[in-house]
């Protein structure tokens, strides 16, 4: 019995590292462009059907590890030129509408390319089996997400905070018009940072791939709780996305135990939750 | 009864330009029900329109208000055995109550995060009925939804079976929702959210309680939504987990913002535009969502009052042209 919960708490770790790549990507293009990203979730659904492209016709899973996310990035960084960054000047309710088309476009052109059935996607070999300690077996995959997405979480915030990219868009966050009178280059920071947050979600997207394949209308779901984990944590916060993910990933796991078909619903009961005792989430500001 | 005739009254300009509309669509288009749909989305357009266009509220929740209109009535009809009205009051209050409990929870937060309370709440209303298979069908939706007679105290007096005199009801119903919701917005309930929307800080510094007002406009956009889900299922006799998806937020948000916010009439038309576009496309290409992105960007890019603010200018242009 103790196994069973040990092997959910570590399941839920997985799914919440999962959702926090995917927030905290969502929370820094918020935090420096003040932009709402709705087609967040499209473009993780991206990622995960590239994972399934790239590992037909590479057989690389690595090699679906490192494009995958450059990929999305740069087909982020491609809509930022052309479309995003004509709006940035509207109010929120444009920036929403846009990349509901966005949204929409990449749905469509998904089922396009790969068919309406979505696709289950092999896990690669080296990672198949379970690691054994004690008593206790789990999936090396699965441990295998934790410990990557740790990594690139730590990659993250040494990137933000410990290098002169990551200065610039802190500082950008609380001030644009200084950063950019200071004499940097805003426009290619702006483009950068968003394709950093999205590549972030397309990363995310590979990750998962192998857990739970790639469907075409995936993306709105995966924004469902993306903005979940925001509400809860606080937009514009990397410790908030960290712990809000967590705490989702690990309701959603061990609600499945207990009622399995409730899982989902709990993640939204959990912000109600949240929102009821602290309107501003846990770590925000007013 | 001049105060009525003028443009502002009950049977000024738009009005009339309404009922035109409303006894024009089924004799234009190919069928009745085609029609009806466009006038039951028109409805959750404008009930959409009141919040967004009036008082800047954006809601991605009204998927949830629809859904829980189209279940709940189905429910009552097929395990409580309730006739029409009865039905539709159900609907109507439920709607009312889900969206005040929803708009208590969501408008304690203000611009993005308010769209994003409503989004996840949405979803929340999705995998309840998910999962509450047993009532809702789940993944197979609800089937055999009847579509009653209207009667009273018991009395069947109108058949609706027919897709021309269900038309005919939900076109009245549509009249009267307009009607109601234009002296909303000209009263100074109206005026109130407008200012709201133009400045919250300024509306609230001057004493109104703005909660207050946008939880009102919250649950007066809930009740009409939900009606409008509830006409929905009685139509096409079946309630598709669809319904609550997220994908009809987006569907009624984008109606109301490709016809124009901020304008009545102009709901009627995107939903119009939205209804056809999908009736014809999808026969000759079941990807003309595609299409529908593109076009929403467009238009916001382009033409951001939508395509009444761009009839609107249009004429406006036409008629300085004259002058001149």
């Amino acid at each position: 019995m103790l196994n069973l919960y040990m092997f959910q708490v570590l399941n839920g770790l997985g799914l919440g590292m999962i959702y926090f790549l995917i927030s905290v990507g969502l929370t820094i293009i918020f935090g420096l462009l003040n932009f709402v990203n709705f087609a967040h979730g499209a473009f993780f659904m991206i990622g995960c059907y590239l994972c399934y492209a790239l590992l037909q016709v590479t057989g690389q899973f690595w090699l679906a590890l490192v494009l995958g996310p450059l990929i999305v990035g740069a087909l982020a960084w491609g809509a930022e030129k052309v479309l995003i960054r004509r709006i940035y000047h509207l109010p929120h309710t444009f920036h929403i509408l846009v990349t509901v088309g966005v949204a929409l476009i990449l749905q469509e052109t998904a089922v396009i390319v790969w068919g309406p059935v979505g696709k289950s996607i092999p896990i690669p070999d080296a990672l198949q089996g379970v690691v054994i300690m004690g008593k206790f077996a789990y999936p090396k995959y699965r441990l295998f997400l934790i410990l990557f997405s740790a990594v690139i979480g730590f990659l993250l915030w040494l990137l933000l905070e410990r290098t002169r990219f990551g200065a610039l868009v802190r500082a950008g966050s609380e001030s644009t018009e200084m950063v950019s009178l200071l004499g940097t280059n805003i426009y290619k920071l702006f483009s950068l940072t968003f394709a950093l947050g999205v590549g972030l979600a397309g990363l995310a997207g590979v990750l998962s791939g192998p857990i739970r394949g790639a469907q075409p209308f995936m993306g709105s779901e995966v924004l469902g709780i993306a903005f979940v984990v925001v509400v809860i944590g606080g937009m514009g916060s990397f410790s908030g996305a960290l712990v809000g993910g967590l705490l989702i990933g690990l309701v959603q796991s061990l609600m499945t135990t207990i009622w399995p078909e409730g899982a989902s619903l709990m993640i939204y009961g959990a912000m109600a939750a949240v929102i009821l005792l602290r309107p501003y989430g846990l770590f925000g500001r007013a | 009864m001049k105060r009525l005739m003028t443009s502002k009254g009950l049977f000024g300009g738009t009005t009339l330009g309404v009922v035109a509309i409303l006894v024009l669509l089924p004799l234009v288009l190919p069928s009745a029900t085609l029609a009806t749909e466009i006038v039951i989305f028109a409805m959750a357009a404008l009930a959409c329109n009141l919040l967004l266009g009036y008082g800047g509220l954006l809601s991605f929740g009204q998927g949830l208000f629809f859904g829980a209109g189209s279940y709940l009535s189905a429910i009552a009809m097929i395990h409580g055995g309730v006739g029409l009205i009865v039905a539709l009051l159900i609907a109507i209050v439920a709607g009312a109550l889900i969206a005040t409990f929803v708009g208590m929870l969501s408008i304690r937060r203000t611009g993005i995060y308010f769209v994003m309370l409503t989004l996840a709440f949405s979803q929340t209303g999705y995998f309840l009925a998910y999962t509450l298979s047993k009532w809702t069908g789940g993944d197979n939706g609800l089937l055999d939804v009847p579509r009653p007679a209207l009667g009273l105290f018991g009395f069947d007096l109108i058949d609706l079976k027919g897709a021309d005199a269900y038309y005919v009801f939900v076109a009245v119903i549509f009249l009267a929702v307009y009607v109601g919701a234009r002296r909303v917005i000209d009263s100074p309930f109206g005026s109130t959210l407008v200012a709201i929307r133009e400045n919250e800080s300024r509306a609230s510094a001057v004493g109104f309680d703005t909660r207050h007002f946008k939880m009102l406009a919250f649950t007066l956009s809930g009740a009409v939504t939900a009606l409008a889900g509830a006409l929905y299922g009685m139509l096409i006799n079946y309630v598709p987990l669809d319904n609550i998806a997220m994908a009809m937020s987006e569907n009624i948000v984008i109606m109301t913002v490709i016809g124009g916010t901020g304008s009545l009439i102009g709901s009627l038309l995107g939903a119009g535009t939205l209804v056809l576009m999908g009736d014809f496309l999808s026969a000759i290409w079941p990807r003309w969502p595609l299409l529908l992105g593109v076009l929403l960007i467009l238009i916001v890019v382009f033409l951001r009052g939508g395509l009444w603010g761009g009839v609107e200018s249009l004429i406006g242009r036409l008629t300085r042209k004259d002058e001149a």
